[in-house]
Order: C-alpha cells, then sequence, then structure tokens
C-alpha cells in the first residue's frame, strides 16, 4: 500500500514537473545575448530567464514577441513568452542594440525533437 | 551610439511630451493656470528617481514579475487620472466656476505617473553609460538631442492645438486624449500578460507588413494612439473598452450640467 501511495505520488510529482511552464535561460555578458539563438517549442508559453552578467543595465526588447524589460546590472529577468507560432522572433538590447541582437526560434512539436 | 540614444529618449519623451502637449492646449481654452505642470514634472522626476534606484529589488518581487505590476499599474493608473480629466474638461465647458483646482490636480497627477514610468527609463540607460565614462559624451549628446526633439514635437503639437478653432479644438484634444489614455491602458494589459498574470492564445491580427513597429509611423503611432501591430484579444479589448469609459466619462460631464448652459448668462 505505502508503495502504491508512494509510486502514485512519484507520478503526482512528475507530470505536475511535465506540465509545468518550461524555463529557458539566456545571459548577457559584454553586451551580447548568449546564446543569442534559442529553440522554443511552437504553442507553448515558456519562462524566459535572462541573467544580465555586466555591470551596466540592459533592455532585453522585443517588437515581434511584445516583450520590453529592463534588467540591472548583475540582475536577472523573467519574461513569459508564448504560447507562439512557428517562425523567427528577433529580440535586441534596446541600450546596446547594436551588439546585443538574438533570434528565438520557435519550432512545431513534431520537428522539436 | 549617439543614434541609439537619440532614439531611445525620443520614443521616452514623445508619449509624454503629446500627452502633456494635448493638456496644456485645453488647460488654455478652459483657463486654467499652468502651474500645475511644475508640480507634476516635480513630483514625476522624483518618482522616477526613485524608481530607478529601486528597480532592482521590485523587479524581484512577485516571483519575478513585480516591474511588470509596478509598470503595469503606473499605466493604468494614468489612464484613470486621464478619463477623470475627460469627465471635468467636459464638465467645464457648461460650468465655469466649478471645482477650480480638481481638473488641474488630476492632470498633474496623470503627468506625474507618466513620467515616473518613461523618466526612470531613461536614468537608468544613462546612468549605465555614466558608469562606463568612455560613453558619455555620445550618450549625453544623443539623450539630450532625442529629448529635445520630442519636447519640440509636443510644442508643435500645442501650438497645432491652439491654431484650431477653439470650440473645435477641445473636442479634438479630448479624442485624441481618450485614444492615447486607451493605448496605455492596452499596453499595461500586455505587461499583465508578459507577466504571466493574464494567459493568450496569439495575437488576434498582425499588421506589421503595413506599418511595423519600429518604423517612424509605427513608432509616432505607438505615441499617439498605442499602436500595436501584433495584439491579442485581451490587449484589444481592453483598447476598445478604455475607449468607451473615456467616451462615457466625456460625455457624462457634458450632459450632467448641460442645463446650466441653457440659462441666459
Amino acid at each position: 500500500m505505502k508503495r502504491l501511495i508512494s509510486s502514485a505520488l512519484a507520478f503526482i510529482l512528475a507530470t505536475s514537473v511535465y506540465a509545468a511552464t518550461p524555463i529557458f535561460e539566456i545571459e548577457i555578458r559584454n553586451h551580447l545575448f548568449q546564446p543569442d539563438t534559442l529553440t522554443i517549442p511552437a504553442n507553448t508559453k515558456v519562462k524566459l530567464i535572462v541573467y544580465n552578467r555586466d555591470p551596466t543595465p540592459e533592455e532585453f526588447e522585443s517588437y515581434e514577441l511584445n516583450r520590453e524589460k529592463v534588467i540591472m546590472g548583475g540582475g536577472k529577468a523573467v519574461i513569459f513568452i508564448g504560447p507562439l507560432s512557428p517562425g523567427e522572433y528577433p529580440f535586441f538590447g534596446e541600450f546596446n542594440p547594436q551588439t546585443a541582437l538574438g533570434t528565438i526560434i520557435v519550432k512545431g512539436t513534431n520537428d522539436a525533437d | 551610439m549617439l543614434i541609439n540614444s537619440v532614439i531611445l529618449v525620443l520614443r521616452e519623451v514623445l508619449e509624454a511630451a503629446l500627452m502633456i502637449s494635448i493638456l496644456l492646449a485645453a488647460s488654455r481654452f478652459l483657463q486654467v493656470r499652468l502651474r500645475w505642470l511644475y508640480y507634476a514634472l516635480g513630483i514625476g522626476l522624483v518618482g522616477a528617481t526613485t524608481y530607478a534606484k529601486l528597480l532592482n529589488p521590485i523587479s524581484e518581487l512577485f516571483e519575478g514579475v513585480g516591474q511588470e505590476l509596478v509598470n503595469a499599474s503606473l499605466q493604468y493608473g494614468t489612464f484613470a487620472a486621464l478619463s477623470l480629466v475627460a469627465f471635468l474638461i467636459s464638465r467645464r465647458r457648461n460650468v465655469d466656476n466649478s471645482n477650480h483646482s480638481t481638473l488641474p490636480v488630476t492632470m498633474a497627477v496623470a503627468v506625474a505617473l507618466a513620467v515616473t514610468r518613461e523618466g526612470s527609463e531613461v536614468l537608468i540607460y544613462v546612468s549605465g553609460f555614466v558608469q562606463m565614462n568612455d560613453f558619455l559624451g555620445s550618450v549625453g549628446v544623443g539623450s539630450l538631442a532625442g529629448a529635445a526633439i520630442g519636447f519640440s514635437v509636443g510644442v508643435l503639437f500645442y501650438y497645432l492645438l491652439l491654431a484650431i478653432d477653439s470650440r473645435r479644438a477641445l473636442m479634438i484634444s479630448l479624442l485624441l486624449l481618450g485614444l492615447a489614455a486607451s493605448g496605455m491602458s492596452a499596453q499595461a494589459t500586455g505587461l499583465l500578460i508578459q507577466a504571466d498574470w493574464l494567459s493568450v492564445s496569439g495575437p488576434l491580427w498582425n499588421t506589421s507588413a503595413y506599418i511595423a513597429e519600429d518604423s517612424l509611423t509605427g513608432q509616432l503611432l505607438y505615441a499617439l494612439v498605442g499602436y500595436e501591430a501584433s495584439p491579442s484579444s485581451i490587449e484589444v479589448a481592453t483598447y476598445a473598452a478604455s475607449i468607451t469609459i473615456m467616451a462615457l466619462s466625456t460625455l457624462l460631464g457634458w450632459t450632467l450640467f448641460a442645463k446650466r448652459s441653457d440659462e441666459p448668462q
């Protein structure tokens, strides 16, 4: 019985983790996004965490994603994105738009693997 | 580097400058003294500095979406103040000696909230480059140029409104104010989506092929009416609801006191 409960618990835990919003992480270093390309699944809401490793502030901005958020030097930002249809969505650092450039590639669930 | 600073500061200044010029023109038509603007700018600057200083801890709040929530509150707050302004302006039309201080105070609240939001971003931007001394020259010049262009567009807009026949100008001011305020309210809803406080299924339409958001027209329309190329259904609904609220508060002010204007003077 105990085993049944614990395996049921494990199953619930596993499914809830599976159902949770997927998390993706990007860093800003020397006014560059690392990585500068991120592939996320289509039609899925994802949680993007951007760590600013520079001492200076940056603003994550994307017209295509309708997102805009200031990230202080040494700080981090949580930005929710999607659900999106497949395609390419460029983003940039508004405070350093010449160097801080990146793209989010949204791929359909079929070719995600 | 120079042109980046011009564009960034211009974008932030333009929205506030257009709103201020509409409110200033309305003040002129209604013979409201312009002193409220000094208080609004002063309070707005203090607000912007405080917000910029506290941005890091604020961002950490509410599981990392504190910044979105504060910005959305400032935007919704500006909208609320502007809808009260619309009511008071249209009431003023009929009641000359009605409560003199309410209208300027409400205008000041709207401007102070907008300056807090837009100003904090400019301050954070500039402060980052002050840290790296070498950029200060071109960033400083660019920021000043951006602010100057934004200010000039505001002044131009103000005189454009004053040049119109005054009966019509007040209606046009109210219409522009309604569109600008509704744009801010829709942007606030966009921030709640970004914070995952509201869920969306995707954009309702996409007009970026016709007017790109980063084009000159797109930027001007953004500042004037809150143009968004690919809005979600909730943002469109917010915009529609906000326009309705602005129209209703204008009509309410217009009709509630309309009888008195029929009386001989």
